[in-house]
Formats: structure tokens, C-alpha cells, sequence
């Protein structure tokens, strides 16, 4: 947004070091609804590389999400310890989206985003099904760690700030490679960057895999943090949907956005709930509509529109 | 046994088929994955029931006033809300219409509540005897008169002056502007014709099963499948794909335990997606 490299570096870094220290300052409830915040961040940036950067939409996402929390939950039945079980979901879920991507991935626009859809329907539907290892519709229940619950909010607000920092920050060195030169030259044209050379199925697979494993480790974190989980409410169609309007309202392509739009909108549906909790429904979707109309682009796209016409005009001025 | 369930089949069939033609031709034609299709079924199914409660109308009589209100609707969402944002690719349509059926669910929720609610027919009770199978009235008559709303549409679309516009659009966009057809209310009558449509199917299925807005995701995501099954745009593609949505879910249900009805939906339509991705009885290309 501003010009000098080294002064946005000295904000985020000044931001970075606020937030860090924030809780001692707010209410648990507060610290919770910032930790969602994060959380949805994160899930956004895995919706970002694959939409925003790479220009499909992948409306089943949640999947990886409820992957990540159910294998977590599973292991942590067996008694293996969080740190391990963090790993060993993530691989669960990149290896879900190398089998599932190989043959979706050839699919473009609409048919892949139904596609996906429709594994997470299916997936959801199995682990419904599969009482004996999930605990079926009821749900099951992750191990409680023995500490004040104020502590306990701290610890999974500073992980999902991390996890969030840490994926925002792969997410800009994986866009500045090369590899993310392929992936974007796939948004812009994916004949094109075919017959230039680029191993399109292999960028399109990698890509989705990387988006599984933030999806799924903030899954992971999620299910040890509300230490109960049911497969309606983390396969929900909902958090994708919630992660594709964050995307848009924050602006698509774009690093910082994904985290500006899970603040706008979870604040936004936070006060909806709390004032007009019989239309809470109601008022996201015309939130939505607003948002459409009048912010197409996101906010960061959006600002650096109008940084970039005032830059114009300054310089306009100068040459006259 | 089996005679039976060919029966359950096919009259399930026969409303999922007209239930899939409104979206097939909303996602085919005008271009717009409409998510509040769900919603805009069950909007009709509660037309029908203040139309019982008050009046005391069938609900195969009320049906006509869901159509036409959801006709209007249906054009007044887009002319005003999707038509701006057609160019803006699929995520401005998906995001759009989701919105719609936030609002619609919310209003329903309000002036409803989420109970599930039923039209008490006084034929309700009633069934005939078909070979070793019985058939229920009701059901046979909606699967009648379903037939004959499919069949309506179809003449619509091939033989009306309108019909042959939407169809001409459909084929080659530049090519009808060019011969003077107005290309955006030609989309502007079909996306309406998508959403009466829905609102016939909920009328009809007032009449039969009860509702409540929790089935508003299920019936999205049955659509999708008929959708995807037919090839989309193609009337009797999405009549062939709502009679094999019905045969899988009853024998589904039969073999495998009605837990799993939702999952083979699903997993018939990507394997579909992957294996014909024009659908069924889709072309691969237009003319």
C-alpha cells in the first residue's frame, strides 16, 4: 500500500508485536473471536493461492478442514501427543488432495468448484458412517488440556497467530518463486502456459496441496482447541463459502488481503449476531451483496486503485 | 419387492427431474450456478401452504400462483442483483446467489420457524394397486402432472417465438445479437422460467412430503447432481438425470441403508464430472 519496502515491513512487524500482546489487554471472549480471526486468515490464504493466484475455485475446501480436525481427533484417541498429530494430519490432507486432485484437477471452472463439492459431500457422508473410528453423527471429543481456561485460550490464540504469520509468509515466498510464476501464469491462461512448458498438472496438484495442508492444520487446531467436534459443523459448505467472501472483501491475489477481509468480516458478523441475532442470516447476505457492489476488487485492491489514481493526478500536476 | 421399489423409483424420479430442469437451465443457458435454488423450492412449498391454510387450495391449483410469484422473482433478481456481475466470473454468481438464499432462509426461518410443516390432503391416505405394488395417489398424480409441466417447457423452448430466442442464445450469443434478438432478456426469462419452475417443484412437493428450511441444502445439492447427470441446458437430459437420481437413492437406500443415500448422489455425479463432463446425454459441443 505505501511505497517504501522498508517502512511496510517496520508496520507489519509493529502489528505483528501488538497482536502478540494483545490478549493481557481483552476479555476471553474477545481473545476467542480474534483466534477465529486467525483462523479464518489462514483458510482464506489456502483459498487464495488456489483462487485468487491460480483462478480456480475450490467450493469444497472445508473437506481438507474437517480432515485436518478428524485426523487429529483419531490420533489423539490412540494417545499420540499434539505435536505428532499436527504432522501426521497435514500429511493425511495433502495426500486426500494429491488423490482427489490428480483426476479433479482437469476439470475447469464451474465442474471443478462442483466437483469439489461434492468429495466433500461424499467425505462427509463417510465420516457420518464410520462410527466406530469417528464417532459418527454424534461427534467425538479431543482430550482437555489441565489448565485455566484462560491460559489455555492464550496458547491456541498465539498458535493460530502463528500458524497464520507463517502461512501468509510461505504463501508470499511461494508467489515470488518460480513456481508461482506457473501457478499464476495458469490464472492468466492455461493453454498458453502449457504449450510455454509449464507442467500445468503438476503446479495445479502441488498448489492444491499446499492449500490442504494450511486448511488442515488449522483444522488440527481448531479440534484441540474446542476440544469437541462434529463432522456437520467441520465439513460445514459454510466455512468455504465464509473463506470465498473473506477472500473477496479482503481482494483476491493479494497476501494482506485475506487477513483484512477475516477481520472485516468476522467483526462485521460478530456485531450482526450480537444485534440482530433473529436476522443475523439476513443481514450476512445483504453484508455480501453490499460488499459485491461496492467492493469488487477487495479492499486492497480497492486502496492501491485509488493510491495509484492519486499518484497519477500528483504527477499530472507536476508535468503541467 | 422389486416391482415395488421400480415404482418408489420412478415417482421420486419423476420430481426430481422437473426439480432439475429449472437449475439445468439457469447453469446452462443464463451461465449462473444459482445456490438459492434451494431455497426458492422451499419458498414455493410455503406459498402452497398459506394458500391451504387460508383458502383452503390444493395444493396443484396453488402451484400456479408459486410459479408466477417466483417467475417475477426470479426476473426481479436478475435484472437487478446478477445480470451487472455476469462478467465477473463465477465466484461474483456463486457468492451472489448464496447471499439470496442467506436472505430467503432468513425469511422463511422468521415468518415459519424451522419446523417441519405438511399439507394434510384429504386424498392424502389414498393408493391403488399396480401389479404386486401400490401406488399412492398423490404421488402418481404430482408425478402426472410433473410430466406435463416437463413437457410444456419443452414446447416453450422449441416451439414459441420466446422459446426459439432462448435456444438461439443458448447455440451462438454474437450470432443471435446479430439477427436482432435482445440476448439479455432472452436470460432474463429463462433465469425466471428456472426459479417458476422451482417453485412448481415445491408445490408439488408440499403436497407429498413435509419441509422445512433445513432440506433448502439438500435440495441444492440434488440438483447439482441431476444437473451435472443430464448435461447441462438440456431439458430431457435433466429428466433422464432426476429418474436416475431416483433409481440410485432407492436402491441406494434398499442395498447399502438410507444413511448412504447422500453419498452415492454424490459420488455418481464426479464420477460423471470426470468421465463425460458434458453430462450424460450432453453434446460435447452446441449445433
Amino acid at each position: 500500500m505505501l511505497n517504501n519496502k522498508k517502512i511496510n515491513i517496520f508496520l507489519l512487524i509493529i502489528a505483528l508485536g501488538v497482536f502478540i500482546f494483545l490478549p493481557r489487554f481483552l476479555s476471553g471472549y474477545w481473545v476467542r473471536v480474534i483466534t477465529t480471526i486467525f483462523m479464518y486468515a489462514v483458510i482464506a490464504q489456502g483459498m487464495n493461492l488456489m483462487s485468487g493466484y491460480m483462478g480456480y475455485l475450490p467450493f469444497g475446501n472445508a473437506m481438507f478442514f474437517g480432515i485436518g480436525a478428524y485426523a487429529t481427533a483419531i490420533g489423539m484417541s490412540k494417545g499420540l501427543p499434539f505435536l505428532l498429530v499436527v504432522p501426521l494430519a497435514a500429511i493425511t490432507a495433502i495426500l486426500f488432495s494429491i488423490l482427489l486432485g490428480l483426476p479433479v484437477l482437469r476439470l475447469r471452472g464451474h465442474y471443478f468448484a462442483i466437483a469439489t463439492i461434492g468429495m466433500s459431500g461424499a467425505i462427509l457422508s463417510v465420516v457420518q458412517n464410520a462410527t466406530e473410528i469417528t464417532g459418527g453423527a454424534m461427534g467425538t471429543t479431543l482430550p482437555i488440556i489441565d489448565k485455566a481456561p484462560g491460559v489455555v485460550y492464550n496458547y491456541f490464540y498465539l498458535a493460530m497467530l502463528a500458524l497464520m504469520v507463517i502461512s501468509s509468509l510461505s504463501l508470499h515466498f511461494i508467489i515470488k518463486s518460480k513456481f508461482g510464476f506457473g501457478i499464476r501464469s495458469i490464472k492468466a491462461n492455461e493453454e498458453a502456459a502449457n504449450s510455454m512448458g509449464i507442467n500445468t498438472t503438476y503446479h495445479k496438484v502441488i498448489a492444491w496441496a499446499i492449500s490442504a495442508l494450511f486448511t488442515s492444520i488449522a483444522g488440527a487446531l481448531y479440534a484441540y482447541w474446542m476440544s469437541f467436534i462434529g463432522p456437520d459443523e467441520v465439513f460445514d459448505v459454510m466455512i468455504a463459502v465464509n473463506t470465498i467472501v473473506i477472500m473477496l472483501i479482503g481482494g483476491a491475489g493479494s497476501i494482506l488481503g485475506p487477513i483484512i477481509g477475516a477481520f472485516i468480516i468476522e467483526l462485521l458478523a460478530e456485531v450482526a449476531w450480537s444485534a440482530f441475532l433473529e436476522y443475523h442470516l439476513a443481514v450476512l447476505g445483504i453484508i455480501i451483496i453490499v460488499i459485491v457492489i461496492f467492493v469488487p476488487k477487495g479492499m486492497v485492491g480497492s486502496i492501491s486503485d485509488f493510491t495509484k489514481k492519486r499518484k497519477l493526478r500528483a504527477e499530472k500536476k507536476v508535468t503541467i | 419387492m422389486g416391482l415395488q421399489m421400480l415404482v418408489n423409483a420412478i415417482l421420486l424420479g419423476g420430481l426430481y427431474a422437473l426439480m432439475g430442469i429449472g437449475f439445468s437451465l439457469q447453469w446452462g443457458i443464463s451461465g449462473i450456478i444459482n445456490l438459492s435454488y434451494g431455497a426458492m423450492v422451499m419458498l414455493g412449498s410455503y406459498i402452497s401452504l398459506e394458500f391451504f391454510n387460508f383458502f383452503h387450495i390444493d395444493p396443484f391449483i396453488s402451484m400456479i400462483m408459486s410459479g408466477a410469484i417466483l417467475f417475477v422473482l426470479g426476473a426481479v433478481i436478475y435484472r437487478g442483483l446478477l445480470q451487472p456481475f455476469l462478467k465477473g466470473g463465477i465466484v461474483f454468481t456463486l457468492i451472489l446467489t448464496f447471499a439470496i438464499r442467506l436472505i430467503i432462509e432468513n425469511i422463511i426461518l422468521k415468518v415459519w420457524s424451522a419446523d417441519y410443516r405438511t399439507i394434510r390432503l384429504t386424498y392424502a391416505g389414498s393408493n391403488f394397486q399396480f401389479g404386486d405394488a401400490y401406488v399412492p395417489l398423490i404421488k402418481f398424480l404430482s408425478f402426472i402432472v410433473a410430466g406435463i409441466i416437463i413437457y410444456l417447457t419443452y414446447l416453450f423452448m422449441m416451439k414459441t417465438k420466446t422459446g426459439k430466442g432462448i435456444q438461439a442464445v443458448a447455440l451462438d450469443k454474437e450470432g443471435a445479437q446479430a439477427v436482432g434478438i435482445h440476448v439479455e432478456k432472452m436470460y432474463m426469462i429463462n433465469f425466471a422460467l428456472g426459479t417458476a419452475l422451482a417453485g412448481l417443484t415445491g408445490s408439488l412437493w408440499a403436497s407429498i412430503y413435509s419441509f422445512s428450511p433445513h432440506l433448502i441444502g439438500i435440495i441444492v445439492g440434488k440438483v447439482f447432481i441431476i444437473a451435472i447427470l443430464g448435461g447441462l441446458g438440456n431439458i430431457w437430459g435433466a429428466a433422464a438425470g432426476g429418474l436416475l437420481l431416483g433409481f440410485a437413492e432407492v436402491a441406494g437406500a434398499t442395498f447399502l441403508g438410507s444413511q448412504w443415500q447422500e453419498a452415492i448422489g454424490m459420488v455418481i455425479m464426479v464420477i460423471v464430472l470426470l468421465w463425460r463432463p458434458y453430462g450424460l446425454m450432453g453434446k460435447k459441443f452446441f449445433g
